[in-house]
């Protein structure tokens, strides 16, 4: 039998599941630079030609290759399927063939089938008698809803709940079957319910005892997976493309599995780096062996697709799946996390050229090494594809062994996971308080009767006084909303594969989510400093507000209006507080839309900062844009006030910045944007995606301001907002850039 | 004393070394036809003290580092050097280093000579050759830009020299090269930089309802910059930074 274990430094890993001290006694950290780093080889060439061709049909043919209309998604239910097969390295697809999505309707049988008429499919019979018989996470929610949540979901108060899809944002730790194996991994979990059946019957305890032997199901499912692609997982991984391959077949059985709206892959270079650096002492690999490897996984992580239906994609921008793979940070016990293998991922953007997919994220500490701060700004502006979360602020909640999930929700790799919330409509909920509990676009009484304020200017505290009673009412309802989508999603949709590689009674946290956090901030500001009257339509419902005078706005790091978006949060933690969750799982929030920010816009009346109906919100934590007038530095810093502590899902912001702004040449570019990201998260900011500007990016902002709200031009000792300039100004920087790069 | 503040640009990363905080100072003596600020030549706009200049200053200070710092442009920022020197004890004391943007036209009293010996860095304009070219263009003479220069040599403040090029007035080598005369015998320029002229501050003068001079001037192609750039380089004695 093969030493599994050779080389490696033993420790509690070896007699308990502890990965975090596997990688703590075994991983190399590194210091120096990228010059050891190689480019593709031919195979890589290949095969990356082959999935380029494919993803080129994919938009030809309106954004689906394919559909397996026959099968239910399942990890048995499709032949192996490959890209080239004798050119794959890392083996596996979600189908029989690439970029052929499946049809997985356990969250939601009616978008399935809604999904599959939009792309011209229709869903087969055999699927269609399965779920005749089957209760989906969407009809268990549905008939436990009460009246008021249907309002205020219909309403797009409570907005993106994952009631007709599943919930996605839990990551299994895929690194176990790697170091354990399945046998070892089944014989504990077993080992577990032993120990666990012999406590009193509680609900939690039948739950937790049902959950087991669900999870154990798919394990023993996950090891024939791997079978039919001819590894045996069911013992640990011999050498380092063992541990890659047995670490995505993990990954792999969890998107079958599950359709989830985000499947992060976790914090897996340390770990991989520790077997590589093995088999390079060992002389079995080298360092082109070793990139080819990361470039193989990095491609089949691109392949990842999920059946979307259109409006979905719209709400998102796309096609995401957010395989979010967390780079890089510290260890508790003071040294980098920064490993070779983090530069390899880094690479990839070069070898593979620039992507969304995967979401690579570097966890940032002022301790990294400088090297690898450089080599990651150098990577942002060659290729924006990066974004960066502040790890000295994230180490002390979740030690260091967490990754991120989607793109800014931390939890402990195995030991917690997310019941994720979507978001509230703040902005939607001050409407609703100044019009007495009725909704501003169709006048629907969804709170309770309250006073409907006057055509007389607003008075600061009464405003304040009925937001905080509505944002009260609205988190209780927001708070037991979420209980019944998640008790019914464990119900109907558990993650089986991906709860079994978390301990057995992890730490659940629940995911709430503020959405119009710059327009409330400067709503509210614009009634304390400027004049605001509202405007009533014909049934005394308050449609627009007249605002006079001029008032602090949130982005400039202006403490009269930055102190209010500070305080919303805090508010509104505090009260979604107040009311318990299922399965006692722990509150957090995020600041974050993604790209939705647009979609809530549209259904949010007028609001008393000048914004009109409809009018997109900022994205995430930024401020609005246009607004921030001090500049870049200056919008970061009214960001970087939201407090960590009450927003412990993230705080995301977005900033784009041109080249020309940024530095007079790479060298001073690299430099600057080090010291932008040091800066920024030295005042315990949380995210930042950073966007250095090509072309095309100006094009896309110009369509869609709200894309990149900051964007900066600099022309030399000037700097203007691009959303600033007229669309003819545009095209000439647009046509002066085209020019420049020709 | 207070200071009058047209704007603030807290990311002002190609204005000096490191990430500097730009501070635009109101009021501007000269009136240059391609002026991309005409907004800034009038002395009124927002009055700070130095203490409340300073508060705003320091929020920025986690992004310094070991070069950054704060930059006093404008306007024309030596009309208000006696504010810029109160300002720049307080600096001092927080340990941030600043830098001027300057046109060199203002005479050079005691409070202009200690801003400058002073700077980290002093972005000096050399915007024409000639006091004939100075006076039809900005509506000055050279005679204070060249004083400012000798000063700065003087007294060893590492210096930029800047030159707006644009096209139909200075974007030939021939017209270049007289720039030249006047900086390269200078030890204190560290850099001689070509700034393309640009229409952006074009809406200003709409705006403003001024007259534009050079409304039907194109943009300054990049690659002619980068053309003349290496020119000057190539012409400038050695030990100059390019």
């Amino acid at each position: 039998m093969a030493d599994y274990k050779r080389g490696f430094i033993e420790g509690n890993w070896t007699t308990a599941i502890d990965v975090s001290d596997f990688i703590k006694k075994n991983y190399t950290p590194y210091t120096g630079d990228a010059s050891f780093l190689l480019g593709t080889t031919s195979r890589t060439d290949r095969v990356k030609k082959r999935v380029d061709e494919l993803i080129i049909e994919e938009t030809k043919k309106g954004g689906v290759l394919n559909i397996d209309t026959e099968h239910v998604s399942s990890l048995l239910t499709y032949k192996p399927g490959y890209v080239i097969k004798g050119d794959d390295i890392i083996l596996g697809l979600q189908t029989d063939e690439p970029l052929k999505r499946a049809v997985n309707p356990f969250a939601g049988y009616r978008n399935a089938v809604q999904a599959c008429k939009a792309y011209g499919y229709e869903i087969g019979e055999n699927i269609k008698n399965e779920f005749r018989y089957r209760t989906t996470h969407n009809t268990g929610v549905f008939r436990a809803y009460t009246d008021t949540m249907k309002k205020a979901r219909h309403a797009g108060i409570l907005t993106g709940l994952p009631d007709a899809y599943a919930r996605g944002r839990i990551i299994g730790d895929y690194r176990r079957i790697a170091l354990y194996g399945m046998d070892y991994l089944i014989e504990q979990r077993k080992a577990d319910k032993v120990r666990i059946g012999q406590r009193d019957m509680s609900d939690e305890t039948i739950r937790l005892l049902e959950d087991i032997e669900r999870q154990i199901e798919f394990m023993l499912q996950l090891v024939t997976m791997a079978k039919e692609y001819g590894c045996d997982i069911s013992r640990p991984a011999e050498n380092a493309y063992e541990a890659i391959q047995w670490l995505y077949f993990g990954y792999l059985g969890a998107v079958k599995e599950q359709n989830g709206a985000a499947n992060s892959i976790g914090r897996i270079s340390a770990f991989i780096d520790i077997y590589i650096e093995r088999d390079i002492k060992e002389g079995t690999l080298d360092e082109q062996g070793a990139q080819e490897l990361i470039d193989d996984l990095v491609l089949k992580m691109r392949l990842v697709r999920h059946l979307r239906t259109p409006e979905y994609n719209d709400l998102f921008a796309g096609d995401p799946v957010w395989v979010t793979c967390s780079l890089a940070g510290m260890c508790e016990d003071g040294r980098t996390m920064v490993t070779k293998t983090c530069y390899r991922f880094l690479q990839t953007l070069y070898n593979l050229g620039p992507s969304a997919e995967p979401n690579i994220t570097v966890l940032w500490a002022q301790e990294l090494p400088q090297n690898f701060k450089d080599f990651c700004a150098k990577v942002s502006i060659d290729t924006d594809s990066i974004q960066y979360e502040n790890d000295d602020v994230m180490r002390k909640d979740f030690g260091d062994d967490y990754a991120i999930a989607c793109c800014v929700s931390a939890m402990k790799t195995g030991k917690q996971m997310q019941f994720f919330g979507a978001r509230c409509n703040l902005a939607k909920v001050l409407l609703m308080a100044l019009n007495g509990g009725r909704e501003e676009a169709h006048g629907d009484q969804i709170a309770p009767e309250g006073k409907v304020f006057d055509e007389k200017p607003l008075v600061y505290d009464e405003v304040i006084e009925a937001f905080k009673t509505y944002a009260s009412w609205m988190a209780k309802l927001y708070v037991n909303t979420m209980n019944v989508i998640h008790y019914m999603h464990d119900k109907y949709a558990y993650e089986r594969l991906m709860m079994s590689l978390h301990d057995v009674e992890p730490e659940r946290l629940m995911a709430f989510g503020i959405s119009g956090l710059s327009v409330l901030a400067d709503s509210l500001s614009a009634i304390k400093y400027a004049r605001v009257t509202p405007i009533k339509d014909e049934n005394g419902l308050i449609v627009d507000f007249k605002t006079e005078g001029d008032f602090p706005k949130y982005g400039n790091d202006d403490e009269r209006a930055d102190s209010i978006a500070k305080w919303i949060t805090e508010f509104f933690y505090g009260e979604l507080c107040k009311t318990k969750t299922y399965r006692n799982a722990r509150h957090t929030l995020s600041i974050l839309t993604i790209t939705s920010n647009v979609v809530y816009g549209k259904k949010t009346g007028s609001t008393p900062d000048g914004r009109r109906a409809g009018e997109p919100f900022a994205p995430g934590a930024n401020p609005m844009h246009g607004r921030d007038c001090e500049g870049a530095l200056a919008s970061l810093n009214s960001v970087a006030k939201l407090d960590y502590a009450c927003c412990m899902d993230g705080i995301s912001n977005t900033f784009s910045i041109t080249p020309e702004a940024l530095g007079t040449d790479e060298d001073n570019r690299v430099e600057n944007l080090t010291n932008v990201l040091d800066g920024y998260f030295l005042q315990k900011a949380h995210h930042l995606n950073v966007n250095v500007l090509n072309r095309q990016k100006l094009i896309d902002a110009m369509n869609d301001p709200s894309l990149y709200p900051t964007l900066t031009i600099r022309v030399s000792g000037y700097a203007v907002n691009f959303n600033k300039l007229t669309r003819d100004k545009q095209l000439e920087v647009i046509a002066r850039t085209f020019h420049e790069t020709m | 004393m207070n200071g009058y503040i047209h704007s603030f640009e807290s990311m002002a990363a190609v204005d000096g070394e490191g990430l500097r905080y730009a501070v635009f100072l109101s009021g501007c003596p000269l009136r240059c036809i391609y002026c991309h600020n005409p907004d800034t030549w009038k002395g009124e706009g927002m009055a700070f003290s130095p203490e409340e200049l300073l508060k705003k200053v320091i929020a920025y200070k986690p992004y310094f580092k070991n070069n950054g710092g704060v930059t006093f442009s404008g306007g024309e920022p030596l009309l208000q050097a006696e504010f810029i020197a109160e300002c720049v004890e307080l600096l001092r004391e927080k340990n941030i280093n600043y830098a001027i943007d300057t046109s060199g036209a203002t005479e050079l009293n005691d409070a202009v000579k200690y801003v400058l010996i002073n700077a980290q860095t002093v972005l000096l304009d050399l915007k024409f050759p000639d006091n004939d070219s100075y006076i039809k263009y900005t509506g000055k003479g050279i005679e204070n830009v060249l004083k400012t220069l000798d000063f700065l040599e003087k007294n060893n403040v590492p210096t930029r020299i800047r030159t707006v090029v644009i096209p139909g007035i200075n974007d030939s080598e021939e017209k270049l090269l007289k720039y030249l005369v006047h900086i390269n015998n200078k030890e204190c320029v560290y850099r001689y930089e070509l700034l393309p002229f640009h229409t952006m501050g074009f809406f200003k003068y709409e705006k403003l309802g001024l007259d534009n001079p050079l409304k039907d001037t194109m943009p300054l192609d990049m690659n002619v910059r980068d053309r003349l750039q290496k020119f000057v380089n190539s012409k400038l004695a050695k030990g100059i930074d390019i």
